[in-house]
């Protein structure tokens, strides 16, 4: 008597199939687990054992053995359970075993037999190849982004029961509708004044640079990141499915379409910890946010307060646009292609014009520190964001809406894209020339701040890249960056700190 | 043979050692018995006596860091930093201190004591300075070494640092400076070319050994020396609290006339400033209003430096006007005027390159001709 039935379990962003093998023999009843299941996936033997009497079926009074292969790589999660239930009904006999062929199972049972959504069922539902999908019916949107047409929903175990003896036919359902996740995007023309830091939002979305602003409480830093998403443009195909992939693995909400299309924007708060900013931590090396963020923007508030050990993390998916995560048996790759947004005070006592400063030098020196160095050179822009004037406030005058300056945007990323295949804050420097070639008066002004030591080798990239990025948003393909486009560049490297005394470098 | 100035450098050097006790320790005794009595190899005398009674851990702290600094280790140091020990007996020692209240006990000293004869104007202000209050402190310690008076001021960053960039940039000037740590370390670090500067052509002196940390305590202390050995204080931006107001105050206890510069009432570094006026300080729009103080003729000689910028184009005149009044963010400069951002951007980074404009964390100033020495 023995049946093996077709499930999965996840592993960071990516299902990995699991065959459950029920062995009922002869012996004193008892019910064991082996395969490498972690504690949670051994609970499930009195879940399981609850459930399938709830349901009207009867348990075998034998010795069961169930075994998850392939035995290597711990299993975790509790969305074998289904699996395990008909494993054992039909090892026992009371389920014909033709009638699982070509069928896979995923879900939580609950003591009374009712079928409960887990996390990653779109991953898992990837890894299982042409099977027929059963899953609990609060995972049926997310198994039908892969699995469209081959996904069976069920509320009960009882009904799954009866559909496989024949006595009734599949329950035909609608999923339910999942928690809503697209809340409405916060409109740009809802910021007043600013122009700088709206440029700045808008240079960023164009050429995917990534954005530190530095202002002072109460400037607006929250508001204008948030403001980033509706700027970018939406997912394709294969991005979209790569984040819904990640959102499903770490259960976080899908919207309605259950495809994330939307660039996604996340905020974690500077309490963070590696493991979930970057992802790992557990068996199942669950997503960080900067895979949550995959398409879309990671918000960093008050990036100074983050742990340098945890923004040090940041350092190699920023570079690579995924997170390798390494455990002595287990290897897993997350996307994490992300538009970096940090936001910080200039200073501890928060700054404001010259000579409002009260920060010792040692405290400021302390502060400055605590964003290392090779962190600061990702950031293409850096803005000071001020208070609006009170006038601007006052004023009922809406700025520019979001449609109109992400069309701006999208028609930008298509000169980019039509000029050197890629976004603009991925020009290395031996491209730079090439393509984005400085007329004789913007090379003069660049050439004047490098000699005044005020700009780096580093720095003089990432206005150029910039630079770029903004000839790029007038509109008309221009081959040459001119010089109007690098003084505007110019406006968007500041420094934190106190960069007076000691001579600027950025 | 080590000369008695190793002694008081060695002494000057132990921990918890103020300037008071130095004094107690020297009182009445050569620097070596000093020495010798704080390291308990000499009977002490009454002071010192007192002074161990009242702290019973001295006499034992005092024992083990006269094995830390040895008179000779300490004296090798000062010769090594060309340092001179100077104490109130020798013919060197600034007159002016003399009769201070709180004279020192010893001087510690690179350069030369002797640029104390001529006249003497202490420039003092905020570190955290802004960029007119640092030209204006170039431009004042330019014009009065112009005028052949010697610069005092404290070296730091800021205010300090700039006064003595103006000064230096005269040739021939000698100025002064008092200094918080030990002679033979420069602080702040980025200023470590002034240091070398002031104490190759002037003087640079400190109540402290070589290898003496840059203490909190130790700024307010110098400020007194500073006070005590000028003939005028001019100071130049300050906060509510700042440390050149001590220096205002210990020179107003002196007699010493104290000038300040008036800022505007919306710049937290002019609070200090604004306040000493209030209380009754000569305001000082001018150099002008500073020779008229030290009693000079103040018709200057004509060595005014030459402007060498290039002039900025007409369009960009109202920005630069913009500016001048007060610091600007771009934000506000385009609410002023009638340009886009993309104009504006440009006009400012043009001013920035001409050396008219300066930016520091998004604000923009106007710069003066003394911007490079500030």
């Amino acid at each position: 008597m023995f049946a093996s039935i077709s499930s999965a379990v996840l592993f960071g962003a990516e299902g990995q199939p699991v065959n459950v093998e029920v062995h009922v023999d002869k012996g004193l009843p008892a019910f064991n687990v082996v395969g490498l299941p972690d504690e949670s996936v051994r609970e499930s033997r009195d879940r399981v054992r609850a459930a399938v009497m709830s349901s009207g079926a009867s348990w075998p009074r034998h010795r069961i053995t169930v075994n998850l292969a392939p035995s290597r790589g711990r299993k975790t999660g509790s969305g074998l359970d289904l699996a395990i239930a008909i494993g054992v009904l039909v090892a026992g006999g009371s389920i014909p075993i033709e009638s699982v062929r070509n069928l896979a199972f995923i879900g939580e049972l609950g003591l009374d037999g009712s079928l409960r959504p887990v996390p990653g069922v779109a991953p898992m539902a990837g890894a299982l190849g042409d099977a027929e999908l059963v899953v609990p019916i609060g995972s049926a949107l997310e198994a039908r982004v892969v699995a469209l047409g081959r996904t069976r929903p069920a509320a009960h175990l009882r009904e799954v029961i009866e559909a496989l003896m024949g006595d009734l036919p599949w329950p035909d359902r609608e999923p339910e509708p999942l928690p809503v996740a697209d809340e409405p995007v916060s409109d740009l023309s809802e910021v007043r004044g600013q122009p700088l830091a709206r440029r700045a939002l808008e240079i960023a979305a164009a050429g995917a640079h990534h954005m530190l602003l530095i202002g002072p409480p109460g400037a607006g830093k929250t508001m204008l990141a948030t403001r980033l998403r509706g700027l970018l443009p939406l997912l394709g195909r294969k991005q979209a499915l790569e984040a819904t992939m990640v959102h499903s693995a770490a259960g976080a909400p899908l919207p309605p379409s259950g495809l994330v299309q939307r660039a996604p924007f996340r905020a974690p708060h500077h309490s963070s910890s590696a493991a979930a900013l970057i992802g790992g931590g557990s068996h199942s090396l669950r997503p960080g946010e900067i895979s949550l963020a995959h398409g879309g923007v990671l918000f960093l508030d008050e990036i100074a307060e983050f742990a340098p050990k945890v923004l040090n993390g940041l350092r190699q998916p920023l570079e690579d646009g995924t997170v390798r995560i390494d455990r002595s048996r287990m290897h897993a790759e997350l996307p994490a292609n992300v538009l970096l947004v940090g936001a910080m005070n200039p200073c501890p006592c928060g700054g404001g014009a010259p000579g409002a400063c009260q920060c010792g030098d040692a405290a400021l020196n302390r502060y400055v520190q605590r964003i290392s160095g090779p962190l600061l050179d990702r950031f293409d822009l850096r803005v000071n964001v001020n208070r609006p004037a009170v006038d601007d406030l006052l004023d009922d005058q809406p700025g520019e809406s979001t449609a109109v300056v992400a069309a701006r945007v999208a028609a930008a990323r298509d000169l980019a894209w039509m000029r050197q295949g890629g976004v603009n804050s991925e020009l290395v420097p031996a491209h730079l020339e090439q393509f984005a070639p400085l007329e004789s008066s913007a090379r003069l002004l660049v050439r004047h701040e490098i000699e005044h030591d005020r700009l780096s080798g580093r720095g003089y990239h990432r206005v150029r890249r910039v630079a770029r990025t903004i000839a790029d948003l007038r509109g008309e393909p221009s081959e040459v960056v001119l010089e109007q486009d690098v003084a505007m560049a110019l406006r968007m490297r500041a420094s934190i700190g106190r960069p007076s005394a000691i001579g600027r470098v950025a | 043979m080590i000369p008695s100035g190793g002694f008081v450098a060695a002494l000057a050097g132990f921990d918890q050692m103020t300037i008071a006790r130095l004094k107690w320790l020297l009182a009445e005794r050569t620097p070596e018995q000093a020495f010798a009595m704080a390291t308990g190899a000499l009977a002490v005398s009454k002071p010192v006596a007192s002074l161990f009674s009242r702290y019973p851990d001295l006499a034992a702290r005092w024992r083990a860091e006269g094995k830390r600094h040895t008179p000779e280790r300490s004296w090798q140091r000062c010769v090594d930093a060309g340092v001179a020990v100077v104490m109130p007996g020798d013919t060197q020692f600034p007159a002016q201190l003399l009769d201070d209240p709180r004279c020192p006990a010893a001087l510690f000293v690179r350069g030369d004591l002797d640029v104390l004869d001529a006249r003497r104007v202490g420039i003092v202000g905020t570190r955290n300075a802004t960029q007119r209050g640092r030209e204006t402190a170039s431009e004042f310690g330019y014009e009065l070494a112009v005028a052949g008076v010697v610069v005092v001021s404290g070296l730091a960053r800021g205010i300090d640092g700039a006064a003595h960039r103006g000064a230096l940039a005269v040739e021939g000037s000698r100025p002064v400076a008092i200094v918080g740590n030990g002679p033979d370390r420069p602080y702040p670090r980025q200023h470590a070319d002034l240091w070398a500067a002031v104490a190759e052509r002037g003087a640079l002196i400190s109540e402290w050994p070589p290898g003496t940390q840059p203490d909190a305590f130790r700024f307010p202390l110098r400020n007194r020396i500073l006070a005590a050995l000028v003939e005028v204080v001019v100071v130049v931006e300050s906060r509510e609290r700042g440390g050149s107001l001590i220096t205002a105050r210990e020179a107003a206890e002196r007699g010493v006339e104290v000038l300040a510069i008036p800022g505007s009432l919306h710049s937290r570094a002019s609070a200090g400033t604004n306040q000493l006026l209030r209380d009754g300080a000569t305001p000082a729009t001018d150099v002008t209003d500073v020779l008229v103080a030290l009693g000079l003729d103040q018709r200057r000689a004509g060595r005014a430096r030459f402007d060498s910028r290039p002039r900025p184009r007409d369009e960009e005149l109202s920005l630069l006007e913009a500016c001048r009044g007060e610091p600007r963010t771009i934000e506000g400069l385009l609410l002023l005027f009638d340009m886009s951002i993309a104009e504006t951007a440009m006009g400012l980074a043009r001013l920035e390159r001409g050396g008219w404009l300066r930016e520091t964390g998004g604000w923009f100033e106007a710069v003066d001709q003394w911007a490079d020495l500030a």
